[in-house]
This record gives structure tokens, sequence and C-alpha cells, in this order.
């Protein structure tokens, strides 16, 4: 039992467990004291966030800070040597290295739980006809599939910045290691908290949690609101931790156009998860609220407006799928100069592009409302601004073009994946234009099309690069590689299986498949079209439980790769793998361009000697 | 890597050797390689790696033998060479550079004291080796190669696209005029993807093929950083194609939105999960949609509890319906092809969302008025019926429901016959008295839980006493 109790996150759960009860015992009292009747939902809700804090406190997050406010002394995080061992992963760690693998796991952990929430609505349309789900399930599990993703991709975001950037920018470690583990640990409650919901009569509305179906639906909503809610405060956190790492703590002579091309996607990034958070966290909790005290925000019976939750929700939702974008994007650009061996065509235009995304990406939410009731004439400047997005993004891929072009390409498992992402990245990309134009839109709205597209861009920009990163990055973590087989039976079921489910997917929303329905009319002639998306999905989905099997078998009998086995500049790869608890011993200094591939490039970026002062 | 032999003609090694460089590896390597060459001989070798060093080790040590990195942009070789001319004793210098393919390129340069300018050619000895860089020329002739075929495959793949997009019907028939409109936009936008996706794709697809490491050929591409002119046009370029599209893009969303000032109204009443439609010029209600062929429809729109959204697929245009008095929306529709249809709800709804359609008939004007007719006569023959259309039409609606939900008034869903509650204690059965008392004169009976003075006490004067008996077997109709 006290063997048990010693890893972090057993701790965690039985507090958050005790917690909740606590809160909900505590809310209760009081309703009682005050001659209320006793209701579930606000004892759940406060419950629920008195929960996510005693896990806090019980994985370890505040004993730190607890000690600081005491006046005890704590070390700074760089004189810690943690103990090495499994058991680092499973409580509280100070290692940029660690939180990352962490945030990777959970993150890979949540891609599978999505994706079986996928595979069992996917049976449901397989077929017209309602086969083995009722009509709230399956909306508790289009709901489920969305958010439980979403907040899959924010962590996976996180695992690869913060497993990365520091590596690359030559840091011993975050800025705020402290901060940085309390982030993480956030985003476990948050993770239990939105599964919940199942429990507690799920929800209808899908992710978007539109009032007044949200006001007025079933319990279960209010988990989601909550674990949603707390799943900010983490990327919030976490964002402000990586812009001030890559702010503050870059190698001496490592100008931002001197910063591995992957730093600038997770900067531009994070700057949109730092300041467009907010508006999502906000526009739930007032749903929470109108559910909990009658303030009528979204309701027009109650004064409300339900227009105003759209454009408060789509001000963060709309960057948030660049928050999921750009570091797979910045993943692209940092692999392919490796692999092709060539310089980065265009190194500062592809930095500056990201930028140019998360500055654009907030001036385009509108395009989510083109039908939806808002002011009219706020329509087409939407679509100026949305089309706009276009120019960023093609210069994204004019570059990586360029890049390959006349490149000696070498095709390990790593490279296959970023070339799928290119090409898958390509077709979302280009579905989004008729989503961007309003009349076309109006056809496309709210129809499987616009599902095609979306998880064209989600896999293109996310889920392609990330595996593509942990391909490439494998051998950092554990001084073993990844099965190359494992890993090419992977990439080869994954891409086509992924294409005919896309396809699939436009061509029935074209014709006239609404989203989010869990039975179709036959009349329509979908049938044949749904079970081989079905089939396709069932293949991705077997091709993930490959990966994941490589994952742990190679950490185990993989290669030994300890060297630099992709011939990369970066310094990252400079030192032996798995690299050391606090990165570089020697601190090094930047000396030359991160991409000088190709016939007579400079062969040095960085330098390791120290430098000698004039006079010794 | 010889670098011993540099020094071939002169027998005696030099003394004192500074070596400049910032990269560490290239000066432990060449240290080892002229220890190598002079074996047993006493050599005073310095590395240093800042240009500060290498001058002041220039000025204090004065070095006979000088090797700069020539690749090394921390050592500014112009600001040494000029320090080193000015210099007065004799030292040999050596810029050096490394490739990555193995080969040394060997710039060498030499002072001589004026005493030595009398054999200055015999310094200049053919012996003196210096190796002839391995530069990678552009292979300019096979690059116009690559881009012919590539600019062939390009057009030729981006027809190919667009004639299997045309031809696989992407789109359902096209029943309305707005659909025509629509459909051009769409037909522009699936060709500038087939342009697109072949322009990238032919590119990459080509790199794989062409351009992947092959046994025996070299490990690395060509050294290009990019090029500020090509990235401008690529920015420019599709900025010009963005904003023709959204300008084009404006102009047909205007003509999607033509107006009839001669438009059919038709009010929509959607709901969780119905839908429901008035004919306010006919005086109908009915749960199907049946219109007439090449007539503006104007639909105003509402929604009695959450968002709805009102799509035909054939007609393309679609408009969320909100609930709200000051939310209702208008769309209008002008359909061009008689036929059947289904209004599909396109906002998630809850529930039942999947189910919620409706039938559209769109048929000839004669085969509409004659609908029309017989909808009016039906309602004239069936009390029910008549009775609904004017509760709607009258706006009863707005207070109470069908539903069983309570709204402002008390449902009419099981109202005739139950017992009622009054605030005055007592309580009344709700018979066909009751209803006709709470319709004229409504104050007379004050529920429990409701407010008086709130529903209008002006129906007997609005209604006659045939429609107020109708409205009455309606609300008897609803059990």
């Amino acid at each position: 039992m006290k063997r048990i109790l010693s890893y972090g996150i057993v701790r965690g759960v039985i507090y958050q467990l005790i917690g909740t009860l606590i809160g909900m015992a505590f809310l209760s009292a009081i309703r009682l004291l005050m001659g209320l009747e006793l209701l579930l939902e606000p004892a759940l809700v406060f419950g629920g966030a008195v929960g996510a804090l005693a896990f806090m406190v019980g994985v370890g997050a505040f004993t730190d800070w607890w000690r600081m406010a005491m006046g005890q002394p704590v070390p700074e995080a760089h004189e810690i040597t943690e103990e090495s061992g499994a058991k680092r992963y499973f409580g509280v760690s100070l290692d940029h290295k660690v939180i990352g693998i962490q945030y990777g796991i959970l993150s890979v952990f949540l891609l599978m739980l999505g994706g079986a929430f996928a595979l069992l609505f996917r049976v449901e349309l397989a077929a017209s006809g309602l086969q083995i789900l009722t009509l709230i399930q399956f909306n508790t599990l289009i709901g489920l599939h969305g958010m439980v993703l979403i907040v899959s991709m924010l962590l996976g975001g996180a695992a690869m910045a913060n497993y990365v950037v520091p590596l690359q920018i030559g840091a011993k470690d975050m800025a705020f290691p402290r901060l940085n583990a309390f982030a993480f640990w956030l985003a476990v409650p948050a993770s239990l908290l939105l599964v919940s919901s199942i429990f507690f009569g799920g929800w209808e509305t899908g992710w978007t949690g539109y009032p007044p179906l949200s006001v007025f639906g079933p319990l279960g909503v209010q988990m989601f609101f909550l674990g949603v809610f707390i799943a900010g405060w983490s990327s919030i956190i976490g964002a402000l931790n990586l812009i001030a790492t890559i702010v503050r703590l870059r190698a001496p002579g490592m100008n931002y156009f001197r910063m591995p091309i992957f730093s600038w996607g997770v900067l531009a990034t994070m700057i949109i998860a730092l300041t467009g958070t907010q508006l999502i966290g906000l526009s739930f909790q007032l749903v929470m609220f109108e559910r909990l005290f009658g303030m009528g925000f979204f309701v027009p019976e109650e004064g409300g407006n339900p227009i105003l939750f759209q454009h408060l929700f789509w001000f963060y939702s709309h960057p948030a799928v660049y928050i999921f974008v750009l570091p797979g994007l910045g993943i692209i650009s940092e692999l392919l100069p490796v692999f092709a061996r060539k310089p980065l065509f265009g190194y500062r235009w592809v930095a500056l592009s990201s930028l140019g995304i998360a500055l654009v990406g907030f001036l385009v939410w509108g395009h989510h409302m083109f039908t939806s009731g808002m002011e009219e004439f706020l329509r087409v400047p939407f679509m100026y601004s949305t089309l706009l997005v276009a120019i960023p993004t093609g210069i994204k891929f004019f570059s990586w073009t360029a890049t390959v072009w006349m490149g000696r390409l070498r095709f390990p498992v790593p490279m296959l994946f970023i070339l799928g992402a290119i090409n898958v990245f390509l077709l979302g990309g280009l579905t989004g234009p008729p989503h961007g134009t309003v009349s076309t839109d109006l056809h496309l709205h709210d129809t499987y099309f616009v599902v095609g597209h979306f998880h064209a861009t989600m896999f293109g920009g996310y889920v392609f690069p990330f595996f593509a990163a942990i391909y490439y990055w494998y051998p950092k973590m554990t001084g073993r590689k990844l099965n190359d087989t494992l890993g090419k039976i992977h990439f080869w079921l994954l891409f086509p299986s992924f294409m005919i489910t896309s396809f699939g997917q436009m061509a029935v929303g074209l014709l006239g498949m609404r989203r989010r329905i869990a039975d179709y009319d036959p009349a329509f002639n979908f049938d044949i079209t749904h079970l081989i998306i079905t089939i396709a999905g069932f293949m991705i989905a077997f091709s993930v439980l490959l990966f994941v099997f490589n994952l742990f078998r190679s950490a185990r009998f993989g290669e030994v790769a300890e060297g630099n086995l992709w011939n990369s500049r970066s310094p990252e790869w400079q030192i032996p793998s798995p690299a050391p608890q606090h990165n570089y011993e020697t601190p090094f200094r930047v000396v030359g361009d991160p991409y000088d591939y190709g016939e007579g490039g400079d062969p040095r970026y960085v330098d390791f000697t120290p430098e000698v002062s004039p006079g010794d | 890597m010889e670098y011993g032999a540099m020094s071939a003609t002169n027998q005696d090694p030099p003394k004192r050797i500074v070596i400049a460089s910032a990269n560490p590896l290239f000066g432990r390597g060449l240290e080892k390689l002229l220890r190598q060459r002079w074996e047993n001989q006493a050599l005073e070798i310095r590395i240093v790696n800042s240009m500060e060093d290498t001058l002041a080790a220039l000025e204090q040590w004065q070095p006979e033998l000088v090797i700069v990195d020539y690749d090394d942009r921390t050592i500014d070789r112009s600001e040494f060479l000029g320090h080193f001319m000015s210099g007065e004793s004799s030292m040999q210098v050596m810029l050096v550079s490394l490739k990555a393919s193995g080969a040394v390129v060997v710039y060498d340069r030499r002072t001589l004291s004026p005493a030595e300018m009398g054999d200055w050619f015999s310094h200049l000895s053919p012996s003196t080796p210096v190796e002839v860089p391995e530069f990678v020329l552009p292979r300019r002739d096979g690059v116009i190669k690559h881009y012919l075929i590539v600019g062939v495959l390009v057009i030729v793949f981006t027809f190919l696209t667009f004639a299997l997009l045309m031809n696989i019907n992407l789109l359902p028939a096209q029943a309305s005029l707005e659909a025509q409109t629509v459909d051009r936009l769409f037909n522009m936008q699936f060709f500038a993807i087939s342009f697109l996706f072949s322009l990238i794709s032919v590119f990459l697809v080509y790199s794989i093929f062409v351009f992947r490491k092959r046994n025996g050929g070299s490990d690395e591409g060509l050294r290009v950083q990019g090029s500020n002119r090509l990235e401008i046009a690529w920015t420019i370029v599709p900025l010009a194609v963005v904003l023709f599209f959204s300008y084009y893009g404006s102009q047909n969303l205007a003509e999607t939105r033509r107006v009839d000032p001669e438009a059919m109204v038709v009010e929509v009443i959607a709901g969780q999960w119905f839908w429901s439609y008035d004919y306010p010029e006919y005086g109908i209600t009915s749960t199907t949609l049946n219109l007439p062929v090449d007539q503006q429809v104007l639909f105003q729109m509402t929604s009695r509890d959450v968002i709805h959204s009102f799509w035909v697929p054939e007609w393309r245009i679609k408009q969320d319906i909100l609930p709200g008095e000051n939310l209702v929306k208008e769309m209008r529709i002008t359909p061009s092809e008689t036929g059947e249809f289904k209004v599909l709800c396109a906002e998630m709804c809850g529930g039942a969302h999947a189910y919620m359609t409706s039938d559209v008939r769109v048929m000839e004007r004669e085969e509409f008025d004659q609908w029309v007719t017989s909808q009016q006569a039906a309602a004239e023959s069936d009390p029910v019926l008549l009775g609904q259309q004017l509760s709607d039409s009258n706006g009863c609606f707005a207070c109470h429901t069908t539903d069983g939900i309570e709204r402002i008034g008390p449902t009419w869903q099981g109202l005739y016959g139950s017992e009622r509650q009054l605030v005055s204690g007592e309580s009344l059965i709700a018979d066909e008295e009751y209803l006709h008392t709470a319709i004229v004169d409504p104050d007379v009976h004050i529920l429990e839980g409701y407010a008086p003075n709130i529903m209008p006490k002006n129906y007997e004067q609005v209604l006659e006493e045939g429609e107020i008996n109708a409205i009455i077997e309606f609300i008897k109709s609803l059990e």
C-alpha cells in the first residue's frame, strides 16, 4: 500500500475522489442550513472543482510552493538530481524531458480513448438505422470524441514543445520548472472530469456546447465544461512558461533567426494559447453559471442572446485549430531539411508565416457563423480575413516544396510521416476556401464536408507530424530506435486509410450528409460510403495500436541508437542519448545557421567549446 | 588530409603555430596532423577561437605559421589580413576550409621579408600542393528539364482532377435559382483545388522519385538557402487570387440574396423535433412544406426552444433558426425545379436531431393553388384544424404550448377535462364553458402559479363565436 501511495498519480486520484466528496458534502450542508432543497448539480460542480484542487495537493504539485511560503529552503530545479527509473514518470518531476514524456503518454492515452469513442459511433453509422447506440449515447460520444481529442492534441503539442524546445535552444530546463509540472498535472484531473461526464447522463451538444441546448440538457455537460475549463488553465500556464523559455533561455548567439524553426512554431502557438484560451473558458463558465444560478446570458427568454456565446466560443476555438497545427507544421519544417539534406527554403519566411497564421487566425472566427444569424453584413469582412489565412499557409507549402526540390531525399519512418503530413494537410488546406467563401459555406456548413476538411487539417497538421516527432526523437528519449518495420506498416496503414475516410466524408457531405446525426435516410444511398469509412476507421485504429505496441516493445528491445542517427545539425543530437538530466554539461554557443545542409554547407551550427576570454 | 605537405619545401618545421578557429574539432584535428608530420620535433601550437585572441597571439607571440579557419565567421578575415600585412616579421598564413565531402580547400598566402624578395619565385614552387576544392555547380541543364517535366505534369493532373470532380456528381441536384449561383462559385473553387493540389503534389511526388538519395551519389542536396524573390512572388500571387475570390464571393452572395417584392411569405416554426409552416397570406398551417415553382419564397423563421437550422440540400442555402422573438431570421429561396425534397435540421438540437426532417413538395402554380384551396376547405370542415390555424395566427402559441411545456400561460396539452387549481383556493374542472370564459375573459379564473393581466381581453371582439369554438375543439383534441 505504501509503495502504491508513493506514486504521485495514485495519491492524486485518491485525493481527487475524497476532495470531490468533501466538496459535495460541504455544498449540500450549506444548502441544508439555508433551507434549500438538495440538488445534485451544484454539489457536483463544486465538488468537481474542489476535487481537481485536491488532486494537485495529492500529487504534490503544491508541495514546494508551500515550503517557500513557509520560508523553508527549496533547492533550485537544476540542483536537484532525480532518481532515474520509471517511477519518475508517475509523480511530480521538474525535468522538462520527463514532463514532456508525461504529456506525451497522457496525450497518446487520450488519443486512443477519443479514437475508441469514434469507433463506437462509426459502427453505429456503418449502416442507416439505429443499431447499437441510443440517441443520447451517440450524441455524448461525438461530443466526447471531439473534446477528448482536442485535449489530447493540446497535450501532444505541449509534449513536443516541452521535450524539444529547451533541448534545441540550449536551456537546462524550462523557465519555470515547478509551474511546468503544475501545468501538466492540472491536465490529469481535467481529463478525468471531462471523461466523467459520460457517467452523469452525458450531453447532447457536441464539443461546441452551444446554448440554449447546453443550458437545458443533461447534467453531464457540467462535467464537460469543468474539465475543459481546467484543461484551459493548464494550457495557459504551459504557454506562459514556453514563451518565457524561448524569449529568455536561448543559447548565446542564438538570435531569433538562428532559432530552430520548431521553436518558432511553438512561440506562435503559445501566443495564441496564452491570449485566446480565456475566451473558451469564459464562454463555458457563463453557461455553467446560467445553469447553476439562472443568469440569463444566452437564453432569449431570460434576456440572453445565443449568438453571443458563438462569438466568445469561436474567438478561441478558431485560433485553437492553429494551436493544434502550428507545432505540427513546425515539426514538418524542422525535419524536412534533415531528410532532404537541403537548407530549409526561406527560413525567415517560414518562421514569420507561423506568426502570420497566429495573428490572422484571431480575425477569422466569424466564418464559423456564416449561417448562425449574426448580423449579415459581418459575413463579407470575415470572408476576406478568412481567405487571407491562405497566404502564410501557402508560404509554408511552397517553401516545403522548394526544400525537397533538388534535395537528396532519404525515407526513414519519420520522413514518411512528414511527407504524409504535407499531403494530408494539403487536402485539408485546399478544402478550406469553399468554407471561407460565404455562399458555398451556406451549403457546406454543418455537413460531413466540414468533418472531412477538419479531420484532414488535424491529421495533416497534428497527427502525422506528432507521429513523425515521436519516431524522430524516441531515440533521444530512450537511447533506442523504434522498430522500422512496424513503423512502416503503421504509416502504410494509416495514410491510405485516412485518405479514404477523408474523401468519403467529403463526398457524402457535399451530397447532403449532415453532421452529428445518429441515423441517415437510406434514400441518400450513403450506406456503402459510410461502411467504407467505418472500415478505414478501424484500420486507422489498428495502425495506432501497432504504434503503441512499438512504443512499449522498442523501449526494451529496440535497436540501440545513442549517436546522431539522423545526421542532424540540431544541438540535441550532438550529445549522447538518452539526454542527460540537465541537458548540456557544457553550454553551447551558436556559430552558424540551423539548416545549413547541402553540398558545401557550413558544418557547424553550435559550438561546445567554452569561450576563451582574451588574455588567457 | 595531407596538411603536412604544405610545408614540404621547408624541411624545418615552423616553431610557433597559431590555429584560429572557433570550432574545437578543427583546431584539435590540425594540431594532431601537424604533430604527426613533424614527429619528435618541438612544436608550439596555440589554438585560439576568437578574433581578439588571434590578434593578441600575433602581436605578442610572433608565430611563424598561422592557420585560419576560412569558414569561421567569428574571425573577420579582412581585418585579420590587414593587420597581418602591416606587421614586419616573416610568417606564413594559410586559410583552410573543410568541406563536408572531405575535400580541403587551402588558400595559401605568404608575406616575405624584403631580403627574401629575390627568390620570391622559388617559393611558388609547384610542390606547394593546393587542392582544388570540390565545388558543385548547380546542375543547370538538368534543372530546366526537371521544370519542364513537372510543368507539363501539373497541367495534365490539374485537368484530369478537374474533369474527375466535374463528372462524379459532387453536389445534389440543382433545384433553386440560388443553387445555380452557388454552384458557379463551387466550380471555381473545384478548379482552384484541382490546380493547387496538382501543383504541390506533382512537385512533391516528382521530388520523391527523382531526388531520392541514390547509392553512389552525393549524400547532400543543393545548398540553396531560399529566394526572397520567389517568396514575394508566392505571397503576391496568392494574395491576388484570394482578393479575387473574396470579391467574387461577395458578388455571389449578393446574388443569392436577390429580393423579389412579390415573394410569398412562409413562416417557419422549428422545435424539438418538428417543423411547422404557416402561410399567413392563405391562413393555413402545414407540417409539410408545399411551394409553387419559380416563385420566390421569403421564409421567416423562429424556434420554439433551441437553435435549429433550415436546409434543403438541393437549394444549397442554409440558415440557423434561433429562439427569441427578436431573433426571427429570414431567408429567400426561389425553387426552380418541381419535385419532392426534404427539409433537414442542420444544427445539433439534441436527442432526435437526426430525425428532424420534413417533406417538401415543389409543384406547378395551378397544383399549388389547388392545394391551398383544399387546405382552406379542410380547415373549414374540420374545426380542429381551423382551431389550430386560428390559435397560431392569433399568437396563442407565444404563451401556450401544445406539448406540455409550461410557458407564460398554461400548456394546452391535457388541459381539457383536467382539474384546475385557482388562486382563490377553489378548483374547477376545465370543461368547454371554462375554456370559453378563459378565452374571452381570462382574469375571471386566475390559476395557481400564473399572473393575471397578461392575456389580452379582446378575443370576444377579435374572434367570431364559431372561431372561439374551433379553438376550443383544437384544445380538446390535445390530450
